[in-house]
């Protein structure tokens, strides 16, 4: 059926216009959204555009060093940012992998998080960078640690009528990080990512580990309880087998078409470790984060 | 790789000269069905079956119809009343309905349709449709349709008139089985008796999409005098003529179907789809209709075969084939299509191109309560070498012998008989098996056996892997009998005209059409157009599928041009003053043959004949190929086919032995075309054929929940993208002239299919020793059958939770 689109110029009209009408559904690059009627769910009669909202989309550095990311930056416009490449190549790397060229340039880093997927990429990123969501609604303005955003299936702690505005990503420490996407196929959503950061001290043992999971769950898994068996530990295979049946016990893998509950956790532990492996290796190599030289681009 | 007369800059054939519809696709002009719009058009949309099996009791299409914008709804019921319309069709069994009548048969079959004034009012009106359905139970794969006491998915079935190899056709009584293909051949269980090894495998090969990048779409409109205009994206518009004019009780004449340039067929646009629905909606409200699937329906429309295929071989101890016995099962869904020569055509091969004695095979094309399985590229065959090629590979490494000498020995040689009795004829697949081999550097240390794991990084991570190579060949024939039609005008200036009813669909008929022409009447390529199908002015042709367009079109403009030069050389004999016999065509010249500068521009010989400017000469031809029809009960035929095609293919892959994803490092692939009429064309051909068969290999499938598809959109489905192209692929052509091929040539459309899946499942199992049975080579599928075969050692390592069940 036919909708109505209204297109408000302020976050505070756009969250108005939903509390006039609490059917109605926010339209950030539509790829979900559009997605969602091709399959028969019905369109809301009203869509609230997100789109000509002025500077929701820009990303600058944040204080003292991170990131702001507007919530309607594209996922191309943030893996292509010179900021993002410079500060969180580990979040570059990352969406670079996600869909195709076309649905990247089209689909919003709000919409990827307010979606609330199951098997999105970016999550994972952004899980282990510590983000923080800044959403504005009815009530007024919060901010939501992403690590207790994701709920459940397609399910955030977003309250009705919230719009997010913007993502902020924290200065991190000198460390490497990286992001492996297992598919099956190169266009295909992931059948598990793995998402690592490794900071290292000067000795080349660990000082923190962050570690996240998508698409073996019903929500993105950040990895708790770590840095207990990692610290002050130099990034062995061992010990990285070890951090990753620890992940593997946390995750509550779904079957999908992409591989059976069995199949999900296994690569779960395969990924997780990889991953591990591979973000120590880039530490070692020369870190990057605040403080530390940023590399040439 | 053979080069043929590349070089040869005068010649127009067996030059890879650039396509003619190249730069005109490039840049986005080249129009397709979905850019036709005719004045007053209106948009069509289909309500569907949201089950799989029902009768239905009532349809109320009231709100439907009078909803805004709307022209006209029609159902099922609607159909019987009209006088005069036939409302079933099919190219085998006239077993479909234009709408559902009584009953729907699958998720998605076609219930209502609705012309409206846009896309979007056809589209919500059609959601206005009440349907009352009563649920029946429902048969959702083979092993449920073949069960004694099945519910029937049709009761009465009427075969189609349209070809003369399925005239004969009969489905079995009161089963889901609509056609039966027997062959038998020596005496099997004799054999079997006497074999020092026997063999027994099941493998399978599950449904996938064509997914061709235009969807289906048509529009149809009745202009003056009655004429039905349909115009589709379908590459059979002769027998989309036909199935219409009989649907509507039309002479052929009032019938005119039209395509233009297609985007993408692989079988999936062959027999009537749309247009039988379109026509009726334009009949009915006297308006232009267009009606165009999305996506979702594309999925829902048709796909490839799922195949079970159960294969028992008797081997002596010296290794030679004694018996094979072969059963196929094909999901052919809810309606036939032309199913039922896709099991007698693949059928027929199922034990391989091999020297075997004694041959037993059943191939059992089955109804079931899923969408309509058809033709796709292969017509079939590639799940029967999935089959063949892995069980004699199984065969060779049980018995310690090397797999490509195994079947070096024992493939069909020049005169033996193929399992139908037909003697082979021009078959180059031994060099096409030696050709893959040798780029593989086949026998340097990988075949056969797992070497040592190399140590591959990736980030800066070691990963454990295992690599290893294998090999597999196939055997398709071409579809005889088949006929084409061709018209040849040459214009006063040396330009030409070809009429045919060959769809060009990206395959390079136009270009190769064009070459032909050139080479035979001495024109540029370039300056020959070919006219595309118009039933109203290109002849009857069988179909544009099937490897047949070089062989059979080819032959018939070959012959239409060679009439044409005839005229051209009795015309310059008479002024030249010399024997007709002796004058030669090149470069827009007739000349001597042993005097080349005696002779005449062409249009200096058309000025001898005409006194006009652009005047024509025209030359006609049908070139109609004949077979023996198999034997009902043994499958025996003489001369089943005029022409085989073979090809091979060797990949070396990498698995992953922590997640068991296979990763093809080298992938080879050889086809005997015949000669090849453009090089570069059929080596474009076998390796687009190539990419697609390894994303069917290691990852597609369309997967169904209680009839129900689930992953029907490409949000779910993925075909193979640039990045899952192997690193090193190589299309490999190999020439044996055919004697009746136009210039020597065959066809390459699928033989880079055949045997793809076969070769990678070949390299995993030299890589891992483990035999995968089942597509496509999932990294699940791959990690359990390496946990399976060990299972104590994983567990001991207390790495295995539970394998699934
Ligand atoms: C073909 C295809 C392949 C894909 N493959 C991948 C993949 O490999 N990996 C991956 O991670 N993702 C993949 N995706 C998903 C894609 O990343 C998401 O669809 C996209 O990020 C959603 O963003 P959007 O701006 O288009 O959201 P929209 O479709 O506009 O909205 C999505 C949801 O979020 C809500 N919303 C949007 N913006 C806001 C906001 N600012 N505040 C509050 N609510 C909001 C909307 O109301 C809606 O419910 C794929 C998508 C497609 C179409």
């Amino acid at each position: 059926m036919g909708f109505d689109l209204l297109e408000p110029r302020t976050v505070a009209e756009a969250v108005e216009l939903h509390a006039r009408d609490g059917n109605a559904v926010f339209l950030a690059g539509g790829t979900a959204l559009l997605i969602l009627q091709r399959q028969g769910l019905p369109l809301p009669r009203r869509l609230i555009s997100l789109r000509g909202i002025p500077g929701l989309d820009e990303i600058t550095a944040g204080p003292g060093g991170g990131l702001r990311i507007g919530a309607l930056a594209t996922l191309r416009q943030v893996e292509r940012h010179p900021l993002v490449v410079r500060r969180v190549p580990l979040l570059a790397e990352a969406l670079r992998q996600v869909a195709n060229v076309r649905v990247r340039h089209t689909a919003t880093l709000g919409g990827n998080l307010a979606h609330g997927d199951y098997r999105l990429d970016p999550p994972a990123p952004l899980l282990v960078l510590g983000a923080q969501v800044r959403a504005v609604g009815i009530g007024g303005e919060r901010e939501i640690a992403l690590a207790a955003f994701f709920r459940g299936l397609f399910e955030t702690a977003l309250q009705p009528g919230e719009v997010v505005t913007e993502l902020a990503i924290p200065p991190t420490p000198p460390s490497g990080g990286t992001y492996l996407k297992y598919a099956l196929s190169s266009n295909d959503w992931p059948c598990v990512g793995a998402a690592a950061l490794v900071a290292l001290d000067d000795h080349g043992r660990c000082r923190e580990v962050r570690l996240a999971l998508t698409a073996v769950a019903a929500a993105p898994v950040l990895v708790r309880g770590l840095d207990e068996l990692a610290r002050g530990e130099p990034v062995s295979d061992r010990l990285a087998a070890r951090l990753a049946d620890i992940a593997a016990a946390q995750v509550e893998p779904v079957g999908d078409q992409r591989g059976s509950e069995w199949y999900k956790r296994e690569m779960a532990r395969v990924f997780a470790r990889r991953a591990l492996l591979a973000a120590a290796r880039r530490a070692e190599a020369g870190p990057v984060g605040d403080g530390t030289k940023e590399p040439v681009a | 790789m053979t080069r043929t007369g590349e070089g040869r800059d005068a010649r127009a054939v067996g030059r890879s000269v650039p396509r003619v519809d190249g730069a005109e696709k490039v840049t986005g002009r080249a129009a397709y069905v979905t850019d036709c719009v005719v004045p007053g058009m209106l948009h069509a949309a289909l309500l569907r079956s949201p089950l799989p099996h029902a009768r239905i009791r009532r349809i109320d299409a009231g709100r439907a119809a009078t909803h805004p914008g709307v022209s006209a709804v029609v159902t099922g019921a609607d159909l019987v009343q009209m006088p005069g319309l036939d409302p079933y069709f099919g190219p085998a069994f006239q077993d479909q309905a234009i709408l559902a009548i009584d009953k729907v048969r699958f998720v998605g079959d076609p219930v209502a349709a609705v012309a409206a004034a846009t896309r979007e009012a056809a589209r919500e009106a059609a959601q206005l449709i009440e349907v009352e359905y009563e649920e029946l139970s429902a048969v959702l794969d083979v092993q449920a349709a073949l069960r004694a006491g099945a519910p029937l998915v049709h009761e009465r079935l009427r075969p189609s008139q349209a070809f003369a190899d399925l005239m004969g056709i009969e489905a079995e009584r009161q089963t889901n089985v609509c056609y039966h293909f027997k062959l038998r051949r020596g005496d099997v269980e004799r054999a079997f008796a006497e074999a020092a090894h026997v063999f027994e495998d099941t493998y399978t090969s599950p449904a996938a999409q064509h997914a061709p990048l235009e969807p289906h779409v048509t529009v149809a409109w009745v202009t003056e005098g009655g004429l039905l205009h349909v115009t589709s994206s379908t590459q059979s518009p002769s027998y989309v003529r036909l199935s219409l004019a009989r649907i509507f009780g039309l002479p052929l004449s009032k019938v005119r179907v039209t395509v233009p340039y297609l985007g993408g067929g692989y079988g999936a646009k062959t027999y009537d789809k749309l247009e039988p629905v379109t026509a009726l909606l334009a009949l009915r409200t006297r308006r232009p209709v267009k009606l165009q699937l999305t996506r979702e329906e594309e999925f829902v429309t048709i796909h490839k075969h799922a195949v079970t295929t159960r294969i028992r071989t008797g081997v002596a101890a010296d290794g030679r084939l004694l018996a094979r016995e072969v059963a196929v099962y094909w999901d052919s869904g809810a309606y036939a299509d032309i199913a039922p020569r896709v099991v007698h055509k693949s059928g027929y091969t199922a034990a391989g191109p091999y020297a075997i004695p004694n041959v037993k095979i059943d191939s059992y094309c089955v109804y079931t309560n899923r969408p309509p399985a058809g033709a796709f590229r292969g017509f079939g065959v590639p799940q029967v070498v999935w089959a063949y090629e892995s069980q004699t590979d199984a065969i060779a490494t049980r018995l310690g012998l090397d797999p490509v000498a195994y079947r070096r020995a024992h493939l069909l040689r020049e005169g033996d008989l193929f399992a139908t009795g037909t003697p082979m004829r021009s078959l180059a697949v031994i060099e096409c098996l030696d050709a893959v081999a040798r780029e593989i550097e086949w026998g340097s240390g990988l075949a056969g056996s797992s070497p040592p794991a190399p140590e591959v990084r990736e980030a800066g991570v070691p990963r454990r892997v295992l690599r290893g190579k294998g090999v597999a060949v196939g055997i398709k024939a071409a579809l005889a009998p088949s006929i084409s039609g061709a018209t040849v005008m040459l214009n006063a200036d040396g330009s030409a005209s070809v009429l045919s009813s060959t769809v060009e669909m990206g395959q390079g008929s136009d270009t190769l059409l064009a070459q032909i022409v050139a080479e035979a009447l001495g024109v540029r390529v370039p300056d020959v157009q070919v006219v595309h199908p118009d039933t109203a002015v290109t002849p009857y042709d069988t179909i544009t599928a099937a490897t047949r367009s070089t062989f059979h079109m080819g032959n018939a403009v070959l012959q239409a041009a060679a009439r044409v030069r005839e005229q051209l050389f009795a015309i310059a004999s008479d002024r030249l003053e010399v024997d007709p016999d002796l004058l030669r065509a090149r470069d827009g010249r007739v000349f001597v043959a042993e005097a080349e500068d005696r002779g005449l521009t062409i249009p200096e010989v058309f000025g001898a004949a005409f006194q006009a400017a652009g005047t024509t000469l025209v030359g006609e031809a049908v070139y109609q190929t004949s077979a023996i029809p198999t034997d009902h009960e043994t499958g025996q035929s003489e001369r089943v086919t005029v022409m085989w095609f073979v090809g091979a293919s060797a990949a070396e892959v990498e698995v992953d032995l922590e997640t068991g994803q296979v990763r093809v490092l080298r992938f080879a692939t050889a086809a005997d075309v015949g000669r090849p009429i453009n090089p570069h064309h059929c080596r474009q051909q076998i390796l687009g054929s190539a990419v697609t068969s390894i994303g069917q290999t290691l990852f597609e499938c369309l997967h169904f929940e209680g009839g129900q598809l689930t992953n029907g959109s490409f949000l779910d489905y993925m075909i193979a993208g640039y990045r899952d192209v192997p690193p090193i692929i190589t299309p490999i052509i190999v020439e044996r002239a055919h004697p009746e091929g136009p210039y020597g040539a065959k066809g390459v459309g699928e033989t880079g299919a055949l045997s793809v899946a076969a070769a990678i499942g070949n390299a995993v199992h030299a890589a891992l020793g483990v035999r995968l049975r089942d597509l496509p080579l999932t990294p699940e599928r791959v990690l359990q059958a390496m946990r399976e075969r060990e299972p104590a050692r994983a567990a001991r390592r207390g790495q295995v939770e539970r394998g699934p069940g």
